[in-house]
């Protein structure tokens, strides 16, 4: 009834209107979404041509006046297609606007509510659907590497059950870990399944990271599992197939008749004669071939997902094998997950969402230094078969590598298998209260169950002649509830939403650990043990730590041109000392687009054109869950008593560390084919947590304290083309970032020096990156007698620097020679398809950044040892012979050269490259011939991972660690260059 | 109906909301599961004593033990490299440390820990309070001299070369002491481990086993150090107090012969030893895995180290000498002997077999058997030719040997002096026992090596002159540079 008056009214006045102002006249209207039919409020409804008009209110309505002679009208709204109408003479003017499928209308999840992307005032990277999936791995962070800028996956092992490191914007901590924040539908932590992963967002700016303030100082990495969706009922079957060669880089060992030439060059003749007859020269053992085999991966996925109106549900079921390249290592998984949606009734709706894995792994155990390094180490004049064809030890008479050991031997008795079983469980209810406010708890379990056993037996090498069995378990639990209420509304041209949050977490881990020795060969559980040794500290602990949360935000949009976002955060935990145990956070951000602006509506050449800003503050809790405490451990005993150490000094002062973090983005989408994202940021880290390296002498090793500072400024560019759009398509996706890293304060500003005596030595310096190489720096090689060279650096009278060089190496001068942080990265992915055939190639690429190849003290040792392999020499190296020679070498000298083969730069190499990540061609099956076979889509693929790689370095893998942790290389599980096929059907 | 399905839904929401919340305590004070803060862990006497155990336990770590024995064993010439290895054991035994070198960096860091758990416990006992205090506070100084003493021996120069201007070692007497102290000279370390033994035997009134410190265990190391420290006097009076305890007696010749396989608390002549129970055996980390690789099993240890040829030429003089059961020569199915590179493998057996197991041993630090022979260094020194042979004697007559084979005063078999006789006889006893480098530079003698092992290019001939600056190890790197008031050996 009040709506006809209304109409009459508007009626009344549009005629009263046009006859007082003959040349104008009222147009009025209602906008809606295609899809759903619902009101779309805050349209921009033009007169075509011109930039006067209106908007719809928050019923999707409009009244604009217009000249008599307007003709059109135009619809404009984000995330829509444009649309332009004739203007009829009969009253109403009602359309349907269809929604945009590019990614501007993206919706993604972030910071517990879901946006879309073009109304964000952060940093964000999607990446989802098919990008995601070119990859085949049962882990999630590989999927990520080289697709979004900023990120960086580095995966330096080819182990099936090796994880992969994350960093996002540079390394912003120095103890407290550099890893992101996992959020699995919505919740902190959880587990997904790379097949049943929808989307991954990264969250890299404070305005986006913000809300999961404390922990998020890294960065968040929201994973979003696939949902059911209302309609048919869709089913489908992955399969792939492949397999696996390990990738040896660049690095070789020589085979027999290198190595019997290379010794000639520095044994003495008499040794050289008695030693290295030429009747070695008959054995040239393969070692590489005898470790390493071609490894077969299969991974089976399938899904149902479908549902109703009211109740949604996605199920599905995986199972992944991958056998490892080196012998007797690989993983097996089975993983099962169930979501379903069930709205209970038009304002209560629960999701339930069930994740079980179930895992076996296998490592090869021969034991001693293991079969990688006896893949290098060992010589290839042993012989690791008998005349008979049996195994040989390698302790018989006559063997002349150094270890004395032959993998192939303690293959054939020990073994090293682990079982993990995990389940997470999410129980999640949202009740809409009144419109616009709505109550949503989450809720989520999860339980982890590990064992493993690591078996010697007692007839091979690592037995010791007893047998050895260690069996160790590890059990943690979580429970974490999240409870949200969320506000949305409009008011005209106003549209705010605002959530407030309450959140608490408790964990628990347990390890336990038992060693038994004595067992008759073939048995292997601990009962059978004749004697059961006590391990001390490794027989089992116990963990704890909780979190709990409160926070605000506000999101605040007129007319959707003109953003606001600010929030609010309290969080405390019991990782931190009892004066600092809570930590408040907050971050603000707007953004402008421009392209919605009514001086914008004419222009064709932008679709979208949107400058973003944000500032915020997160923090860091990534420490162990007891620092603050001073401790005495009772893990150690004495001749059987229980004894108590000192353990670690007390800080009750210990708190969060800070990142302040400005952001400023701009984000450009022309002609509907070219969208361009650049972001500035810089990150600052205060109240670094620092293991401030104290003097022996003082009991102790370190105390961990908020002191420091370190910054990260940066630029990333992420460019997306559609170079050509017909029947032959070509997409271009590229990425790059670039991080510039340094230290800005330390506690008394004094240099952090890392060295223990086994990694490559490290240093913390004000001005520097934080990420520095401090050693001893090589200084090539004396031609005049082939001695090593390093620089020392003393100071003459006047004050000044005097560089120098000397074949000491104490007396040569450590310094800061490289840093392992990368200059840029990034990712160039193309996607050509024609017809039903798709090719896409992925590069990713890394580059200024030094890596120590620590296996070079070993294999490029200059005579130092005699009885393990060495090296090929690379291209462009060369050893000195004679006197004047210029060479990159020293002179070979039986026991070593003058400690040519300590840590020095030498062995620091540049670890830029340039990697073929992944290559895929699919073919699409014709639909009439599916139809037939009622099969509603195929496709088939085959792809290949890591096929080449460009680079300089000498070493294995230039991909390493760049964690706080890394930059290193070293002897260990090569990548694997993988070829795989596959078909995937949907019925 | 709609009213009803509303109210349900809220109440299973909040119900559901309450459970969670309730099931979590938001208590954060939590306490670790396998450790109690210093305050609980010092309380009461038995928490003393616990925590002292925890001091013991600090010399039974593998950074203490095992490369105390390399820092003092190695680089004498009784044992043999029969190759090179990655593992920087090969530059103490050459004598070409480095700055950064990982046995000397973690045992400085290992001995200060020691000293401070040391010291906690010290400054936790008022003096006079109980017997049992007193014993343990006397225990903790026993324990941070030893642990001063080995320090000062390996980075401070020798006693005789100018204690009082050499440098010698951080002393640590607090737990709050200066954060970036200096090196005191090397006269200071040992005054102040002088007074804290005169002060610990004294409050040791309680008789332990060899596996603890007690009143004869202090007076053994005050005996040795300041034999170290030229007080000859002094060392013959603290010797004589371990002998005339009655505590000790030297274990006959049959069982001397498998001395270090009984557990030391059961060993009438140990004087002190770092015990190792099942649970510490280090297996292929032990010290006796590189002097021993079971001959059956092929697989317990490393055997890379042997007896020197010197060594070895020494012993056979005398076929009957029972300290020859401390040697395995290893041969081959026909009877040859077995070598690596050039170094004819002669396994040395003192640090495996405890409790039958290869690689268990608890390093004997003190025994009686280095007393008598402080006492004929000394009295040779003194001039007392008479009474350095007859403590020799004792020596050489439990290892079995007896009429010619003893020394007369007449009758020094070639050997110049009466300390030259003393200086072997140090050297055949206590050999792997980490003493010779420091016995033939406590006498300004060169460490001349005329064996094969890998010690020099020519595989054979080194000389090291006491004077040698490498004599002394570098200080580790890391703590010159966090602390620059620490200078740096030349």
């Amino acid at each position: 009834m009040k709506r006809m008056l209304q109409i009459f009214i508007q009626a009344m006045a549009i005629l009263f209107v046009s006859v007082v102002h003959a040349q104008v006249r009222t147009v009025s209207g209602t906008v809606t979404a295609k899809e759903d039919g619902q009101p779309l409020s805050g349209v921009t409804v033009l007169i075509k041509g011109t930039s006067q008009g209106g908007n719809t209110d928050e019923n999707g309505q409009f009244t604009i006046t217009v000249p008599e002679d307007a003709r059109e009208l135009e619809f404009r709204y984000i995330g829509y297609l444009s649309q332009t109408v004739a203007i009829s003479t009969a009253g109403m003017l009602n359309v349907a606007l269809e929604a945009d499928a590019n990614e501007l209308s993206e919706v993604v999840v972030v910071g517990y509510t879901a946006k879309q992307v073009s109304k964000l005032s952060s940093s964000v990277s999607v990446v989802s659907g098919e990008k995601l999936r070119d990859v085949t791995s049962n882990d999630v962070s590989s999927m990520l590497q080289g697709k979004a800028p900023g990120v960086i996956v580095s995966s330096p092992s080819g182990d099936p059950n090796a994880t992969p490191s994350v960093t996002i914007r540079g390394s912003s901590s120095i103890t407290a870990g550099s890893e992101p924040l996992y959020v699995v539908d919505g919740i902190i932590g959880g587990t997904a399944n790379p097949n049943d992963i929808e989307s991954m967002t990264v969250l890299k700016d404070a305005a986006a990271t913000g809300l999961y303030g404390s922990r998020a100082g890294n960065g968040v990495i929201i994973i979003t599992t696939k949902s059911g969706k209302a309609g048919k009922t869709q089913v489908n079957v992955n399969a792939t197939t492949g397999f696996n060669n390990a990738s040896m880089g660049n690095f070789q060992v020589m085979n027999s008749q290198q190595l019997y030439d290379y010794h000639k060059t520095f044994f003495t003749p008499q040794d050289f004669a008695t030693q290295r007859p030429a009747s070695l020269l008959e054995t040239n053992t393969n070692w590489h071939d005898l470790a390493f085999r071609t490894g077969m991966t299969q991974n089976y996925l399938v899904s149902v997902s479908g549902g109703s109106e009211r109740t949604q549900v996605y199920v599905s079921g995986n199972f992944y094998d991958e056998e490892g390249t080196v012998r007797h290592s690989g993983n097996r998984t089975y993983n099962l997950r169930a979501n379903v949606t069930q709205s209970l009734s038009n304002k209560l709706k629960l999701t339930v969402r069930l994740d079980g894995s179930y895992r076996n792994t296998e490592t090869e155990a021969s034991g001693n230094y293991g079969a990688i390094i006896g893949s290098t180490r060992n010589l290839p004049w042993d012989n690791p078969f008998n005349p008979d064809g049996s195994i040989k030890m390698g302790t018989e008479e006559g063997w002349l590598g150094r270890e004395r050991d032959n993998f192939l031997h303690g293959w054939q008795f020990n073994f090293d298998n682990g079982r993990r079983m995990a389940t997470t469980g999410d129980v999640k209810l949202d009740y809409t209260i009144v419109e616009g406010l709505t109550f949503s708890t989450n809720n989520r379990v999860s339980i982890s169950n590990h064992r493993d056993q690591l078996y010697y037996d007692v007839r091979a090498k690592a037995g010791i002649g007893l047998g050895q069995l260690t069996e160790s378990s590890a059990f943690s639990r979580g429970l974490i509830t999240s409870n949200r209420l969320l506000y949305n509304k409009s008011f005209g041209v106003h549209n705010v939403s605002a959530i407030a949050v309450y959140e608490a977490e408790k964990n628990y881990m347990e390890e336990n650990s038992v060693l038994g020795q004595g067992f008759v060969p073939g048995l292997h559980v601990m009962g059978a043990a004749s004697q059961i040794q006590s391990q001390g500290a490794d027989n089992g602990n116990a963990f704890e730590n909780a979190f709990s949360k409160g926070l605000v935000q506000v999101d605040y949009n007129y007319d959707n041109r003109y953003y606001v976002v600010g929030s609010y955060i309290n969080e405390a935990s019991s990782r931190f000392g009892a004066n600092n145990r809570s930590g408040n956070f907050y971050t603000i951000g707007g953004s402008w687009i421009l392209s919605n602006e009514a001086f914008m509506s004419d222009q064709l050449l932008f679709n979208l054109l949107k400058l973003r800003a944000s500032y915020g503050e997160t923090g860091n809790a990534e420490i162990e869950n007891y620092q603050t405490l001073g401790l005495y451990s009772f893990s150690a005993q004495y001749a059987g008593n229980s004894a108590s150490i000192p353990s670690q000094l007390a800080n009750d002062d210990l708190t969060w560390e800070k990142a302040k973090t400005t952001n400023f983005g701009l984000d450009v989408s022309l002609f509907n084919r070219i969208s361009l994202n650049v972001d500035l940021y810089q990150k600052t880290s205060a109240a670094l947590l620092l293991n401030v390296q104290l003097p022996y002498t003082s009991g102790f090793t370190s105390i961990i304290r908020n002191v420091g500072s370190v910054r990260n400024r940066g630029l990333e560019i992420n460019l997306n083309t559609q170079n050509f759009t017909g029947e032959f398509k070509w997409e271009t996706n590229f990425n790059i970032s670039f991080n510039k890293n340094k230290v800005l304060r330390l506690d008394q500003d004094r240099d952090i020096v890392a060295d223990d005596g086994f990694s490559p030595p490290k240093i913390i310096r004000i001005g520097e990156d934080m990420n520095s190489f401090y050693m001893r720096k090589w200084a090539g090689v004396d031609p005049a007698n082939g001695d090593p060279l390093w620089e020392k650096i003393t100071t003459n009278e006047n004050g000044q620097q005097v560089i120098s060089t000397t074949n000491v190496l104490s007396d040569a001068t450590p310094q800061i020679v490289g840093t392992y942080s990368p200059k840029f990265t990034g990712g160039m992915n193309n996607t050509f398809s024609y017809k039903a055939v798709t090719l896409s190639a992925f590069f990713n690429f890394v580059s200024g950044n030094s890596v120590y190849n620590g296996s070079r003290q070993s294999y490029d040792s200059d005579g130092a040892y005699e009885t393990v392999n060495t090296m090929v020499l690379a291209d462009g190296w060369s050893r000195w012979e004679k006197e004047g020679d210029v060479a990159t070498h020293p002179k070979s000298v039986f026991g070593g050269n003058k400690n040519s083969n300590r840590v020095s730069s030498r062995y620091l190499e540049d670890g830029s490259y340039l990697r073929l990540r992944n290559v895929r061609l699919s073919y699409e099956l014709p639909a009439d011939f599916l139809k037939r076979i009622k099969v509603a889509n195929a496709r088939v693929f085959v792809s290949g991972d890591n096929l080449l790689t460009f680079t300089d370095f000498s070493g294995m893998d230039p991909e390493v660690n760049l964690d706080v942790d890394g930059g290193e290389s070293s002897n260990r599980y090569p990548i694997s260059k993988k070829v795989l096929f596959g078909i995937n059907i949907g019925l | 109906m709609e009213k009803m399905k509303f109210t349900i839904g809220k109440k299973i929401g909040f119900a559901f909301f309450l459970s969670v919340i309730t099931l979590m305590a938001c208590d954060k004070n939590l306490q670790p599961f396998d450790s109690k803060t210093d305050k609980q862990a010092l309380g009461t006497p038995e928490d003393l004593q616990t925590a002292t155990y925890g001091a013991y336990a600090g010399l039974v770590h593998a950074d203490y033990t095992r490369f105390q024995h390399i820092l003092s064993e190695y680089p004498g010439d009784n044992v043999a490299l029969s190759g090179t290895t990655t593992d920087p054991l090969y530059n103490v035994y050459n004598y070409t440390d480095f700055p950064g070198n990982n046995i000397t960096t973690s045992f400085w860091r290992q001995a200060y820990k020691v000293i401070f758990s040391a010291n906690q416990i010290i400054e936790h006992i008022n003096e006079g309070e109980s017997e049992v205090l007193d014993q343990l506070q006397g225990e903790n100084r026993y324990l941070r001299s030893m642990a001063h003493f080995d320090l000062v021996r390996f980075f401070g120069r020798p006693y005789a070369q100018g204690a009082s201007e050499n440098p010698g070692v951080v002393i640590a007497d607090r737990t709050d002491g200066d954060p970036l102290p200096t090196r005191s000279r090397v006269s200071e370390v040992y005054d102040f481990i002088i007074a804290d033994l005169l002060k610990a035997a004294e409050q040791m009134r309680i008789s332990k086993d060899s596996r603890y410190a007690s009143k004869e265990v202090a007076y053994a190391l005050l005996s040795r150090i300041y034999l170290y420290a030229g007080q000859l006097d002094k060392a013959i009076e603290y010797a004589d107090l371990v002998i005339n305890s009655g505590r000790y007696q030297l274990v006959e010749t049959a069982a001397y012969k498998t001395y270090f396989r009984p557990v030391p608390e059961s060993n009438p002549e140990t004087i002190f030893a770092i015990r190792h129970t099942i649970a510490d055996n280090r297996l292929k980390g032990a010290i006796g895995s590189m002097y021993y690789n079971d001959p059956v099993t092929q697989s317990t240890g490393w055997g890379e180290i042997y007896a020197s040829m010197d060594y070895i030429n020494l012993l056979n003089k005398y076929p009957e000498d029972a300290r020859h059961s401390f040697i395995e020569l290893q041969l081959d199915a026909n009877g040859d002997t077995l070598k690596r590179g050039n170094v004819p493998k002669f396994y040395i057996n003192k640090y495996n077999w405890q409790e039958n197991i290869a690689n268990l041993s608890s390093p004997v630090y003190l025994r009686l058997a280095e007393m008598y022979l402080i006492r004929a260094e000394a009295n040779a020194k003194l001039g007392n030719d008479q009474l350095a042979l007859d403590d020799v004697n004792v020596i050489r007559q439990r290892a079995g040997l007896s009429g010619s084979a003893l020394y007369q005063l007449g009758d020094l078999k070639g050997h110049e002096s009466v300390l030259d006789v003393v200086l072997e006889e140090l050297r055949l006893e206590l050999a792997f026992e980490g003493h010779r480098a420091g016995d033939l530079f406590r006498n300004n003698r060169p460490l001349v090596r005329a064996y094969p092992g890998f010690h020099s290019l020519d595989r054979y001939n080194q000389t090291i002159n006491p004077t040698d600056a490498r004599v002394v190890f570098f200080l580790p790197d890391r703590e010159v540079q966090i602390n620059p008031n620490l200078e740096q050996n030349p």
